[in-house]
């Protein structure tokens, strides 16, 4: 009997639309390898619709707020029903950007300085009367402000002044209740994604991110068709393309990821790379990084997603 | 393995460079986030087309197919069927304004005679005059012919005439292509143009010899106060575009453009290039509608509806919002204008309106300059009272939610003062 997976998507995130994008053609791609496929979008009749289905396992094509910071991972664990992706600590580690950048820290993989101020901070302890120490904190402007739990990088802005700094983070407040402000490392953009577990995690080629002139990466660049340029593999030296693989499955396994992640980092002049974030749920539409990195590995679309599916159904009998 | 330079839009570098700017907004991927079916929107002004009987449009359309299917299904004149020009003329007739049909052009709604309009007058960095805020559909039609915008703020009464006349001093005499203004329950502004105001208006054109553009979608759904006369009943120079999409149904693309004659010739000239001609099944439809009396009883039904839902939203403003906001009573139409003060920014806000459930039109968007962030637009028209009261009690959540932010940060002296907020 063929398996039923049902591929979750949509929910109530600002990632909604892309979401609904990335579950659409999951289900293609698993229906076409052979797959009896549910596709839900995710409201509250979801768990009586699980239940009375009864899937083999859930495809998790959910993107942001509850989607990828271990809400729908700890319910399924609760319902029995294996997943796709990182489990529930890796999600809620990743999902907030400060958190990952202190694990990162601790475990000596280069992340840019930042700071974090939450609304907490700001309403009840009068944290906004120390901007003044951020600079410093940070090693001088440019910086970038975002907030410390959102994807596809809504929130996301530049910061050249101190002047600008306030309204930056009452705009990212906005998105989160948290926001951090990071230096700003000026180089090549890249997104590594990476496949599997432990020491045999794949790590595929890095794609290269080369955003419109004088403009950021941000939700609309990513979101709207031939705005911003890419490169796979990325232009970028053997030495320097090994070190961001190393560096990717480094983060991978730090943050206790299994199926796939994405770690997005930027590589300075020197031939640093940075760490900015992993993501554990990465967009799967026509212009997400993950695909552009499995068409550069020869690898096709239908491969990754029947791997990552693959992965899922083989921790049937485990439990999870 | 080589490096592919990978490509989503080949022809990505071939398009106009009046339109290869146009971005998708953050704003506008929101709303896409808003999709959901327990969101409160006061963002779009969709009018309640629920109310409209079908029956009666069924009938309308089906006498169409039956009795006039040969002209219905048919190519027509670029200006529009004679007959729905006449109705169109009895229907202005009705809010003072004396037409012969030959003085009218049937639009693809009121939305084609913008872009028709700026098609004909303006070249690349012609001045034009619009109030601010103004229709965010206008500035979208006008920017397409790349024109430098200027706006004159409102208040209570409307578009302010010594701002206006302070401008037309400084562009001096045809200074302007065109003064753009909704003087009816202005989108989004709310207010309308006072009796005083809308003669010195026409005075000042007459003086500056600019014409005046009088956008009247709302004119009809005044819920108190009596009927003002429209500019064009007082000047017949003023160019008037009106519409079906309020006391019909947008789905039609109806609209109409009245202009001296020499005006509408050349209009109607841009129009045949444009699409020949507008729907005759439309037009037609359109004419079966307005025959007999039903559609007087639905449109007093919008009416009531609208102004119910009004009150709703006022209300509830007055009871939830705090005493940092202010907004217009519109007496009519779609929209309340929310000004908070300077240092607030209603676009960064609506991504946590969306997290609470709610939507709605920031500011800026009816700016051509950046100008309005500490401002949004409410449109009341679609949803419930019931609906209305909730939505405005999460969105005083909100506000209230960021204002605490906002006096942690002036608290602290780090927020820079601005000018004084867009009115």
């Amino acid at each position: 009997m063929r398996e039923k997976i049902a591929v979750l998507m949509g929910g109530r995130s600002l990632e909604r639309e892309v979401s609904l994008a990335s579950g659409r053609r999951v289900g293609d791609a698993l229906t076409a390898a052979g797959y009896y496929v549910l596709s839900l979008d995710v409201t509250e009749d979801l768990v009586s619709t699980l239940r009375s289905e009864r899937p083999d396992a859930a495809y998790i094509a959910l993107h942001g707020k509850y989607g990828e910071d271990g809400t729908i991972q700890e319910l399924l664990e609760f319902l029995s029903i294996p997943y796709t992706g990182p489990g529930v600590v890796s999600c809620a580690l990743s999902w907030d950007k400060s958190v990952t950048k202190h694990l990162l820290a601790e475990k000596d993989i280069p992340t840019p300085a930042w700071v974090t101020l939450t609304a907490a901070s700001v309403k009840e302890m009068g944290a906004a009367t120390a901007l003044d120490l951020v600079s410093d904190e940070v090693g001088g402007f440019p910086v970038a402000v975002k907030p410390g739990r959102q994807g596809s990088a809504l929130g996301l802005a530049r910061v050249d002044s101190q002047e600008a700094l306030a309204d930056a983070l009452l705009s990212a407040l906005s998105y989160d209740t948290s926001a951090l402000v990071e230096r700003w490392v000026e180089g090549i953009e890249l997104a590594v994604s990476v496949l599997g577990e432990g020491e045999d995690a794949e790590v595929l080629p890095a794609v290269e991110i080369v955003p419109p002139q004088s403009a950021l990466y941000d939700f609309s660049a990513r979101t709207t068709p031939g705005d911003t340029d890419f490169f796979a593999p990325a232009r970028i030296t053997p030495e320097a393309a090994k070190e961001v693989a190393r560096i990717a499955r480094e983060v991978h396994n730090a943050l206790g990821c299994r199926d796939v992640s994405r770690v997005d980092m930027v590589l300075d002049a020197t031939g640093r790379p940075y760490v900015l974030e992993c993501n554990t749920s990465p967009g799967m539409t026509e212009t997400s990084l993950l695909p552009m990195a499995a068409e550069a590995a020869d690898m096709t679309f239908q491969d990754v997603v029947s791997r990552i599916i693959k992965a899922a159904l083989s921790r049937r009998q485990s439990g999870t | 393995m080589g490096t592919a330079r990978i490509v989503f839009d080949r022809w990505g570098d071939r398009y106009a460079d009046c339109i290869a700017g146009v971005r998708s907004s953050a704003v506008r991927d929101l709303f896409a986030a808003a999709s959901r079916p327990d969101m409160i929107s006061f963002s779009g002004g969709m009018p309640a087309v629920d109310l409209v009987p079908s029956e009666a449009v069924a009938a309308a359309a089906r006498n169409a197919v039956i009795h006039e299917g040969s002209a219905a299904l048919q190519y027509g004149g670029s200006d529009g069927r004679v007959q729905i020009r006449t109705l169109v003329a009895e229907l202005m007739a009705e809010i003072g304004v004396r037409l012969k049909p030959s003085d009218l052009l049937i639009t693809a709604g009121a939305q084609q005679g913008l872009d028709l309009l700026a098609k004909t007058f303006l070249n690349p960095g012609d001045v034009i005059i619009t109030e601010g805020p103004t229709y965010v559909g206008a500035l979208q039609a006008f920017s397409a012919y790349q024109p430098d915008v200027h706006c004159i703020m409102m208040d209570d009464d409307g578009m302010r005439m010594d701002l206006l006349e302070a401008e037309l001093k400084a562009l001096g005499p045809r200074g302007a292509k065109f003064i753009y203004t909704i003087p009816n329950f202005q989108n989004p502004g709310g207010v309308t143009m006072s009796p005083e105001r809308r003669r010195r208006l026409l005075e000042l054109a007459r003086e500056y010899d600019i014409p005046v553009v009088e956008d009247d979608p709302y004119g009809r759904l005044r819920f108190d106060g009596g009927h003002m006369k429209p500019l064009r009943s007082l000047d017949e120079e003023v160019i008037y575009l009106g519409t079906f999409s309020k006391i019909f149904a947008p789905g039609l693309r109806l609209g109409w453009i009245a202009a001296p004659t020499p005006i509408l010739a050349k209009v109607l000239l841009v129009k045949q290039a444009a699409d020949l001609c507008g729907s005759n099944f439309a037009q037609v439809t359109a004419e079966y509608y307005f025959q007999g009396t039903g559609w007087r009883r639905t449109l007093a039904e919008l009416i009531r509806t609208y102004a119910e839902r009004r009150d709703a939203m006022l209300a509830a403003l007055d009871e939830h919002f705090p005493p940092e906001a202010r907004w217009s009573r519109p007496d009519g139409g779609f929209f309340v204008w929310v000004e908070f003060p300077a240092y607030v920014d209603c676009s960064s806000m609506l991504a946590e309106a969306v997290e609470y459930g709610v939507t709605y039109a920031p500011g800026d968007g009816f700016f051509p300059d950046g100008r309005g962030k500490n401002c949004m637009r409410l449109a009341f028209c679609y949803a419930s009272p019931e609906a209305i009261a909730e939505g405005v009690r999460r969105l005083s959540e909100v506000v209230e939610d960021r204002l605490e932010l906002y006096r942690a940060f002036m608290a602290a002296g780090v927020l820079p003062n601005r000018e004084e907020g867009a009115a």
